[in-house]
């Protein structure tokens, strides 16, 4: 029975809302290299017109059709994505997630002290990190607030490279080859899929999503 | 329509003046609860007391009204459930007794919610 696994990435208004639908878009369309079945959208209720504010980006991805065609969100995710680091304190990231999950976070930082702030940790199986920022050298590469209406840099530059490459390997849902030929900037991808760091936890029943 | 109000007595609304149902809101006290922005923050300013002067521009400056200048203590005071961290106080303050720190230093002013909104 082929499994539909489902991502949520969290971003940052305008700031980093380009490289957050980045990574869903890059993602998705590696996948679908490889035959998939995929979607990527944003989050309709979120505002990404404000300066900093949360904002979400879904993956889907199936080896069947995707029946769920009119479903704009996606409720118990199978990994999330943190493009940036304080978000963990802001929003409750982990709500509605299967038991075993796993959390890739764009941090410096040790990850015991990430899982501090993060109350119901209980759920994962797997938590991540990658210095996407150290990666890259650039936290914002479209300003604009366009929406990627007038975007002239590619799918993938800035922190969205590295974070797509460590998504790869800690999920192993795309391939490094055929994100090399989505991304923009090949080299960040295959870095951030090289230094990404994975500790393995032990998920716990009780904090997970149950139907 | 008959009113009592403590301070004025009984006052007759005309039918014609009276404010129809839901057409008013309850004010907030001091803070709107439902609106926290205190989870926009990526930096937040912290405050060094021996260089600050109390000459309030970042009361002025503040778009949240998140710095307040306790009396008391007398020192400014800063809300961390409403400040979006945009650093408009730490770049408009004259004597640089401001400075913007990365929110994960430090453990505390966790601002939570659920959604977004």
């Amino acid at each position: 029975m082929a499994k539909m696994q489902e991502i949520t990435v969290w971003t940052r208004g305008v700031v980093m809302d380009k490289e957050g639908r980045d990574i869903a878009n890059a993602f998705a369309r590696a996948a679908a290299m490889e035959g998939k079945h995929v979607q990527s959208f944003d989050d309709y209720e979120d505002l990404p017109d404000r300066v900093n504010v949360t904002t979400r980006k879904y993956i889907r991805i199936s080896d069947e059709e995707i029946a769920m065609k009119y479903i704009y969100a996606v409720e118990h995710p199978d990994a999330v994505v943190v493009a940036e680091e304080s978000i963990i304190k802001g929003i409750d990231i982990l709500r509605g997630m299967k038991e075993g999950g796993l959390l890739l976070i764009n941090s410096v930082r040790d990850i015991d002290y990430l899982l501090k702030f993060i109350p119901n940790a209980g759920v994962l199986g797997a938590v991540a990190t990658v210095d996407a920022k150290g990666i890259s050298g650039v936290s914002t590469i479209d300003f604009s607030g366009s929406e990627g209406g007038v975007d002239s840099a590619g799918i993938g530059a800035g922190i969205a490279a590295p974070i797509v490459g460590a998504l790869a390997k800690v999920t192993g849902m795309a391939k490094k080859e055929n994100l090399a030929k989505v991304v923009a900037d090949v080299s960040g991808m295959e870095r951030g899929y090289k230094e990404v760091k994975v500790k393995k936890l032990k998920p716990r029943a009780e904090y997970a999503w149950s139907a | 329509m008959k009113k009592n109000l403590p301070e004025f007595g009984k006052i007759v609304v005309p039918k014609e003046r009276a404010v129809p149902f839901g057409a008013v809101t309850p004010a907030p006290e001091s803070c709107q609860l439902l609106f926290m922005t205190g989870n926009w923050r990526q930096k937040r300013p912290v405050i060094d007391d021996k260089k600050c002067t109390r000459c309030l521009t970042c009361y002025m400056v503040c778009p949240d009204a998140c710095w307040t200048f306790n009396e008391e203590e007398d020192r400014m005071q800063w809300n961390p459930s409403f400040c979006k961290g945009c650093q408009l106080c730490t770049h408009e303050c004259p004597s640089e007794a401001l400075t913007a720190t990365p929110e994960l230093d430090f453990e505390g002013g966790v601002v939570r919610l659920a959604k977004p909104f």
